[in-house]
């Protein structure tokens, strides 16, 4: 299979997940793309939706932890090719994610950048 | 963003419906197509009518039910199977096919669905509990595989396509080759036609696609322990950490 199939194979993979993902985005603001960038603390590598926190330090040095309640499947994170190990606790990462309309403070994780630039999304 | 996505998905919408296609070359006399393999939904979706035709009493019910319903209370979110006919274009997961002479058994990464199709020649069984794959018998017209299935539990779930137990779902399925940017590529056509004279006034007609991926493979998928976990979290309870205690190297 060419890379660029597999290419077209990960974009209709995409298409799937907003199609026919558990529930409806809505209540995140997709359109937002809000890039925080931390230590891994807790990872649920879980079904219907992974969920993970972010601990960020910030200019103070004081620490804010990033609540993504809810993402993509576990399983379709390790169809993306994201190795489970590079998102473990205590991992620096780079996440980008999009705000709960009723509740601003939690997130939909959308991607994840690792610290060699690899970036695995969910949905753009 | 999500104007960016639908675009680029409709960009390879378009290229999937616009290529070339043809059914696979025929077997030999007397043997059937074998559909056997490792698929992903793709290669196009569509249905007839696009608006679901709700009886009037079913769509009073759907107003009601999304009046009462908010977006969380979608029954995937707590790994209620969606069965037939929605399986068949539902989780964006891997889907396994093996074909034998007596049945078809259909197994489905997203939510562990499993579904089995006996062959109206092979003694199928009777009917014994409604469920979410409901029992499908089948036989051969042509190359085409056409699947009856009938004894289907309701599917209340007003903001899918709800079903009764009078659902029943007529599917053609057949393989065809498409040229997709310049190689060949097997997929299994499905032409699904449902009826419910209950909730729908007319028949849905759906025809939904999986593209052959023999790269891919088909991973565990557990969604209970989550539910289980929640519950527990909501009673104060954290499972034990077997995974802190130390070794014995033993």
């Amino acid at each position: 299979m060419s890379k660029r199939f597999a290419l077209i194979a990960a974009v209709c993979a995409l298409t799937a997940l907003t199609a026919a993902a558990h529930h409806s985005f809505a209540i995140y603001d997709m359109t937002q793309n809000i890039e925080f960038e931390g230590l891994v603390g807790v990872v649920k590598l879980r079904n219907p939706h992974m969920a993970m926190t972010l601990v960020e330090t910030k200019a103070d040095g004081s620490k804010a932890t990033i609540n993504f309640v809810e993402g993509a499947p576990a399983n379709m994170i390790v169809h993306l090719g994201l190795n489970p190990d590079d998102i473990a606790p205590g991992k620096k990462i780079k996440a980008i994610g999009a705000p709960r309309r009723d509740n601003p403070a939690e997130f939909f994780l959308k991607a994840v950048i690792l610290p060699d630039g690899q970036k695995f999304s969910v949905i753009n | 963003m999500r104007n960016s996505v639908a675009g680029l998905v409709a960009a390879t919408a378009v290229v999937l419906a616009a290529a070339p296609h043809a059914v696979l070359a025929q077997p030999a006399r007397g043997a059937h197509p074998d559909f056997s393999g490792l698929y992903f939904p793709g290669g196009g979706r569509s249905q007839t009518p696009q608006q679901l035709p709700y009886t009037p009493a079913a769509k009073k019910l759907a107003m009601e039910y999304e009046s009462h319903f908010t977006l969380d209370d979608d029954p995937g979110r707590f790994c209620i199977w969606p069965g037939m006919p929605r399986a068949v274009w539902g989780a964006p997961f891997t889907v396994e096919i093996q074909q034998r002479p007596q049945d078809v058994s259909i197994y489905w990464e997203g939510y562990g669905m499993y579904r089995k199709i006996y062959m109206a020649d092979h003694n199928p069984p009777k009917p014994v509990l409604p469920s979410a794959m409901g029992l499908s018998v089948a036989h051969w017209d042509g190359d085409t595989l056409v699947v009856e299935t009938t004894n289907l539990k309701p599917y209340p779930y007003m903001t899918r396509m709800a079903t009764s137990s009078d659902a029943q779902v007529v599917e053609r399925l057949h393989l065809e080759e498409r040229d997709v940017k310049g190689e060949k590529q097997k997929f299994l056509v499905n032409q699904i036609v449902l009826t419910d004279p209950k909730v729908y006034t007319e028949p849905i007609k759906i025809t939904a696609t999986l593209q052959s991926r023999p790269d891919l493979n088909l991973l565990e998928y557990t969604c209970t322990d989550t539910l289980w976990e929640d519950y527990l979290s909501q009673r104060g309870l954290t499972l034990p950490d077997l995974d802190a205690l130390p070794s014995t190297g033993r």
